[in-house]
């Protein structure tokens, strides 16, 4: 039987968003946070969720904590909130997509409601052991707002070719 | 057997809240009291670095050629304006260097070794923001071993931008200014005033308006607007003299006792290729 070369592709390309999303942030700093919109770039998680939908990957809810995980030590330092989010958002995605049927809609649907759970839980979280004092309607306006908007743009544009990515290395591995 | 599935799900869900509620506590107990992190994190933190670095280089690249192409644009107007200030600029330099000359002999004569104002830069590469709203944060590709220490304070070319807050052996975390949250650290700082030095702390910072507020005033001398803001050095983390903005505006309080002063920041937060950490000697 032959390995499928997803095995390598789907950790290092979750490597490389969450990499992506810091320099993003350096680069565009300007761009991302300005006094009344914030973005909060998660590539990871568009790549993560086109994987669940048109890739065959093993063991996703490991490589979601490893995510998480490096997410947590290398940006924030305080070890815990992606860590426990990551995998909610894998079994969000698997159950939803069990239910519907793939089409541009639908992963589009799915990947709005992921953005919303992470962005929503990391804001409680951190509020909860006050690193920010943000009222959440504030937070609704200013971050998720313009989060969402840009993640589901990125996806947009990735849609088409990771599709075809996901779905040629995912193919081989039956022949 | 549907019963016997919920209930493993749940002792899923509730072991990771768990772990992961107690791993938050343990890593903001171990960011206020401990110098460094654990080693794990180190491990982790300088391996995903130097892949950060490697991904980072067509991309700065890129964004590098487009910054090029515009400043050649504007060359011909900057060296106009520069062409002026070379000469002030050599002027006063050599006077620098006379007043550094005389301020030396003065303290070998006093018998004081070093000042606050004695200070060493070590700079660094700025390789990621994190990306969140939460918290304004920069990774920077020198730790330890290039002998940052906790705490120290960090300057772009233009002027302070923050302190560290968590250092591995060749990365660390630096906490920009323009965080608010109740664990920022609070700079001692002083307006140079006409009639002397005004000394106070930053507490605070305004998103909205990008300025910094000084608090903290006891002094009764008058504020200018335009006057000059520097660290004082008091805090014991950061040396004497870096340069922190322009005083913008000044406020009393409520009660009209203590007066607040806004501070517009030299720096510019959201532009970091190249930073400094300033190592007081002392």
């Amino acid at each position: 039987m032959r390995i499928s070369k997803m095995r390598y592709f789907f950790p290092l390309g979750l490597l490389l968003t969450l990499l992506l999303d810091g320099i993003f942030s350096n680069l565009f700093a300007a761009e991302f946070f300005r006094p009344n919109s914030m973005i909060e770039s998660r590539l990871f998680v568009v790549w993560l969720v086109m994987a669940l939908c048109f890739g065959e990957i093993d063991h996703p809810y490991l490589w979601a904590v490893i995510a998480g995980l490096i997410f947590d030590i290398y940006y924030t330092g305080i070890i815990g909130p992606m860590f426990m989010i990551l995998p909610l958002i894998v079994y969000l995605t698997n159950l939803m997509y069990r239910f519907l049927t793939p089409s541009f809609i639908v992963v589009l649907l799915i990947c709005l409601i992921d953005i919303t759970v992470i962005t929503t839980l990391f804001y409680g979280i951190f509020f909860a052991i006050s690193y920010t004092s943000v009222s959440l309607s504030e937070f609704i306006g200013e971050t998720l707002g313009p989060t969402l908007a840009y993640n589901l743009a990125a996806l947009v544009i990735l849609y088409w070719p990771l599709k075809k990515f996901f779905e040629e290395f995912s193919g081989n591995r039956s022949v | 057997m549907q019963r016997f599935f919920f209930n493993k799900r749940l002792i899923i869900i509730l072991v990771t809240i768990i772990i992961g509620f107690t791993l938050i506590a343990f890593s903001i107990v171990v960011r206020n009291n401990r110098s460094t992190p654990t080693f794990i994190q180190q491990v982790g933190n300088g391996a995903v670095n130097l892949v950060d670095r490697v991904v980072g280089v067509p991309i700065n690249g890129l964004k590098d050629t487009g910054n090029s192409v515009s400043e050649l644009l504007n060359t011909y107007r900057e060296n106009q304006t520069l062409k002026k200030k070379v000469d002030s600029l050599a002027a006063h330099e050599v006077q620098n260097q006379v007043l550094k000359r005389e301020n030396k002999k003065l303290k070998r004569e006093l018998n004081l070794k070093n000042s606050l104002t004695d200070f060493k830069l070590t700079t660094a590469a700025v390789t990621a923001r994190t990306p969140s709203s939460w918290q304004n944060q920069i990774i920077i590709s020198k730790g330890s071993l290039a002998g940052i220490k906790k705490n120290q304070a960090v300057v772009s070319q233009h002027g302070l931008i923050g302190r560290v807050t968590e250092v591995n052996a060749s990365t660390s975390k630096v906490e920009l200014i323009s965080n608010n949250n109740s664990s920022a650290d609070q700079f001692a700082t002083q307006v140079l005033a006409k009639s002397g030095a005004v000394n106070g702390l930053i507490t605070g910072y305004s998103k909205k308006t990008n300025l910094l507020t000084m608090g903290q005033i006891t002094s009764q001398r008058k504020i200018n607007k335009g006057d000059e803001v520097v660290t004082s050095g008091l805090g014991g983390n950061s040396p004497e003299g870096l340069l922190v903005g322009k005083v913008v505006k000044v406020k009393k309080d409520e009660y009209g006792l203590s007066s607040t002063v806004l501070i517009k920041p030299a720096a510019d937060l959201s532009d970091l290729q190249i930073v400094s950490v300033a190592k007081r000697i002392d």
